[in-house]
């Protein structure tokens, strides 16, 4: 696929990769609204200094944040709402299911430090939680991007057709995965990034490099693992994700997530209600965790769902 | 404004809100009654401008009943707009019907969806932003309970359409002092409530909610608030009108029994179903 890339330039945050596409449409569409919640970003500086009309402040209010968007868009506005992850879900959670579910409204929440991404925050700053809750509410699109990239792609896709949508960034720097438009991809809902035979490795987002890791350690065991970067985690592709997955005999399924109603039980539930079955292992955080000082990749190591554990995961699913 | 054809309406009003609640048996009377004048006031009152038989007419006055649970208050209102079919009045809450017990975005002339407390100021916010923004000048009023103001995301919105200057912007506050269980002045007191929507900002004034009079001169300072958004407190008596349920708090949900709807249609002077 020609959108796979070794590109060593310096990747860009993606928060301002995204806000610098949402400003250059917002310079041409009066109509976008940019409202955070007390969180910056370098491109939104320069957001706020030139498109001073389109950038509201919400206070550190997300619960009013998601009201006033409601409004805003019921008078046509595309609204695009900003805040860490762990405040733009949960902590607004019932204003989120009642006046955007209920009303299908065209609001892009936005989020950045997903998982474990505000690692020495701990606890309070996790989002171990919100591909479960968010994929659960009622028509709602959820996105998880693993690079600069996609991200941007996604957030066009985002301005050209607004809709009721959760975007979930990653708070530091992804390594490049991929150039050019990525267009087709994201109508796609995911990449097989790398082609194997034994078994295959869907994550999303900062999971996705994790998985690229452990398929290069498992070359050197001699089993060649397939990696797909499985962004659209509602609505799964389910057709397509399945052509792929069918190939394999085996799949393994890493996470950043209490693993109950997680990302593996989205893929898990496409493979069951298309009566696929195969050996499946979900990587993810078990109840219980506690909090520890750490960065991501040691918080990894410790909650077992690092790039140790995936190839152990793996090797064992396959009976080797 | 001839207040007596406004007493007429709030007459009519309790009539046709006590013919939907009572077919079906779903519903709240006494939460529906504490406003009927307020919402009389706002639409037969020459305060809103509406375009009758166009509930989409692109600068109407947004109305917003954030206290969905009387959502009942406004749909024989709508329905005298010409916004939908009289006809739909008896379907309330049937299937295929188009009303159901709480308001629902789809319902012509229902600007957002409420049942849910604590959403209508901040949807309400939006509406007054966006018109800023584009240059209409339409206004927004948001009717919402004493109860609902205990919700923290009233007074993140209070502190917003302060903050932003949204003059355009009305909030008015049925202070029937009830929630479902009891008095609130016992069980959490809401305390000053104008005082409260005056130190965020906002432009406060506390009225009889009965009284047409009170309502309109208050209504009548949209406009002259130099800037401010505008809270009318406005006090009320829940049940309004029928004796065993005013003042009440275990009325919230209960449909009256047939010797009760008796007593009750005699106090208000309204007609049996069967008359109407």
């Amino acid at each position: 696929m020609d959108t796979k890339v070794n590109n060593t330039s310096k990747p860009k945050l993606m928060r301002d990769a995204v806000i610098d596409t949402i400003y250059n449409a917002a310079k041409e569409d009066k109509n976008i609204i940019f409202i955070s919640a007390d969180l910056g970003a370098a491109a939104l500086d320069k957001f706020r200094k030139y498109l001073p009309g389109q950038f509201i402040h919400a206070g550190i209010s997300e619960q009013n944040m998601v009201d006033l968007a409601s409004g805003l868009a019921l008078s046509g506005k595309k609204v695009f709402l900003y805040a860490m992850a762990p405040f733009i879900t949960a902590r607004c959670y019932e204003q989120i299911k009642s006046v955007l579910a209920s009303m299908n409204l065209p609001v892009t929440l936005i989020a950045v430090g997903v998982g474990l991404g505000y690692d020495h925050a701990t606890m309070t700053h996790f989002t171990t939680e919100d591909v479960a809750c968010m994929r659960a509410l009622n028509g709602i699109e959820v996105l998880s991007p693993s690079d600069e990239n996609s991200a941007i792609a996604i957030t066009r896709a985002a301005i050209n057709k607004p809709a009721f949508r959760y975007i979930r960034l990653e708070r530091q720097p992804q390594r490049h995965l991929y150039r050019g438009n990525f267009t087709n991809e994201v109508e796609q809902g995911f990449v097989h990034l790398v082609e194997g035979v034994d078994v295959v490795i869907v994550g999303c987002g900062y999971l996705v490099h994790k998985a690229l890791l452990a398929k290069e350690s498992l070359e050197k065991l001699k089993v060649s693992a397939g990696v797909i970067d499985l962004f659209r985690i509602k609505k799964i592709n389910a057709a397509g994700l399945i052509s792929i997955i069918s190939s394999y005999p085996a799949v393994v399924t890493i996470e950043e997530q209490i693993l109950d109603g997680g990302f593996g039980s989205a893929v898990l539930e496409t493979l069951s209600d298309q009566n696929v079955s195969k050996p499946l292992k979900r990587l993810g955080i078990g109840d219980g965790f506690d909090v520890v000082n750490g960065d991501r990749d040691q918080l990894h190591e410790l909650y077992g769902i690092d790039t140790p554990n995936i190839v152990e995961a793996a090797l064992s699913i396959i009976g080797t | 404004m001839n207040i007596n054809h406004l007493e007429d309406k709030a007459l009519w009003l309790r009539q046709e809100c006590w013919n939907m609640v009572m077919r079906q048996r779903k519903g709240h009377i006494p939460s529906s009654y504490s406003c009927v004048e307020i919402i009389v006031a706002l639409y037969y009152g020459g305060v809103a401008r509406l375009t009758r038989g166009r509930p989409d007419a692109p600068n109407r006055d947004r109305i917003i009943v954030s206290k969905g649970h009387a959502a009942a208050v406004q749909y024989p209102v709508l329905a005298d707009l010409d916004y939908f079919d009289k006809r739909e009045l008896k379907r309330y809450t049937q299937p295929g019907g188009l009303l159901g017990m709480y308001a629902d975005y789809k319902i012509p002339g229902i600007e957002g969806i409420s049942g849910s407390l604590g959403h209508g100021v901040g949807m309400g916010s939006g509406f007054a932003f966006a018109a800023k923004q584009n240059n209409e000048d339409y206004r927004t009023f948001v009717v919402l309970g004493d109860g609902e103001c205990y919700e923290g995301s009233i007074w993140e919105s209070a502190m917003f359409a302060a903050h932003h200057n949204l003059d355009n912007l009305v909030a008015i506050v049925d202070r029937n002092d009830l929630c479902i269980l009891g008095r609130t002045k016992e069980l959490l007191d809401l305390g000053d409530l104008e005082g409260k929507w005056q130190s965020f900002g906002w432009k406060a004034i506390t009225v009889n909610g009965h009284s047409f009079e009170e309502l309109l001169d208050a209504l009548s300072l949209i406009g002259t608030t130099s800037g401010k958004p505008l809270a009318i407190i406005a006090n009320t008596v829940k049940g309004k009108g029928i004796s065993f349920m005013e003042g009440r708090p275990e009325w919230h949900n209960r449909i009256p029994d047939e010797e009760q709807m008796k007593v009750a249609l005699g106090e208000l002077g309204l007609k049996t179903m069967a008359e109407t």
